[in-house]
């Protein structure tokens, strides 16, 4: 069995709804129960976001396996923050920073998810089929659908949406350790 | 700031990737990796407040 440069484009816009779904939870999170963002959780949204720079190559120029490159690049920047803040409230009784989700606290769903992404780029690296057609000139490489171009759009949405919110939130200093409202704001 | 212009950074790479600009989308990706790198060690080092 392999797969084929059209379902690997598929699969890397299905990734990018992913992201952005992961960006919208925290970001319901921070707006519907009022918790902003420490510095490490912000540095986890930028990792996430930069995430997705690998699938938007790929949904433009094609599977390559430097696309997949990229995604294991960020992701082990992510999961490097993320398990940083995990070891942080790795003590017994400490209750962690901010609420949890369904029993773990989002800088552990995170860790989870940026390890998931790795073996996701590993995965796909498997399959060869999706690169034959790599030696093709890079505007030989077919339109993307309604359905790439919108995961494509979203996720920059997304991404500007998150950095006017980490300006409002931190202002022009650098952003305090434990956030407590909007410093732009104030 | 800090975080806009990681964010911003990443979105003018994928705006990039989309515009079919390759090879600057890949050298504004690791510019913000290493950006994003050197706020992780600034922020990594900051006083915590440990449980014991």
């Amino acid at each position: 069995m392999d797969m084929g440069p059209s379902l690997a484009v598929r699969l890397n816009a299905v990734a990018l709804y992913a992201i952005s779904a992961l960006l919208l939870v925290a970001f319901y999170w921070q707006l519907a129960y009022d918790e902003l963002p420490c510095p490490l959780c912000l540095l986890q949204r930028v990792a996430f976001t930069a995430l997705a720079v690998g699938p938007v190559l790929t949904i433009r120029y094609g599977p390559k396996p430097l696309h997949y490159g990229l995604v294991i690049v960020a992701a082990l920047l992510g999961a490097s923050v993320a398990g940083r803040q995990v070891l942080l409230h790795v003590m017994p009784g400490d209750a962690g920073f901010g609420s949890a989700f369904w029993g773990y606290h989002f800088y552990t769903w995170a860790f989870i998810a940026f390890a998931v992404a790795i073996l996701a780029a590993g995965v796909m690296l498997m399959f060869n089929g999706q690169f034959a057609g790599q030696d093709m000139a890079d505007e030989a490489a077919p339109a993307p659908s309604r359905f790439e171009t919108g995961a494509v759009w979203l996720v920059i949405a997304l991404t500007l949406l998150n950095a006017f919110s980490a300006f409002a939130e931190c202002g022009f200093s650098a952003c305090p350790g434990n956030p407590v409202h909007y410093e732009l704001f104030r | 700031m800090e975080f806009f212009i990681a964010f911003f950074n990443f979105a003018l790479a994928m705006w990039l990737a989309w515009r079919r600009r390759s090879p600057l989308a890949l050298y504004v990706f690791f510019a913000g990796m290493i950006y994003a790198a050197a706020i992780f060690l600034r922020h990594a080092v900051n006083p915590l407040p440990l449980s014991f």
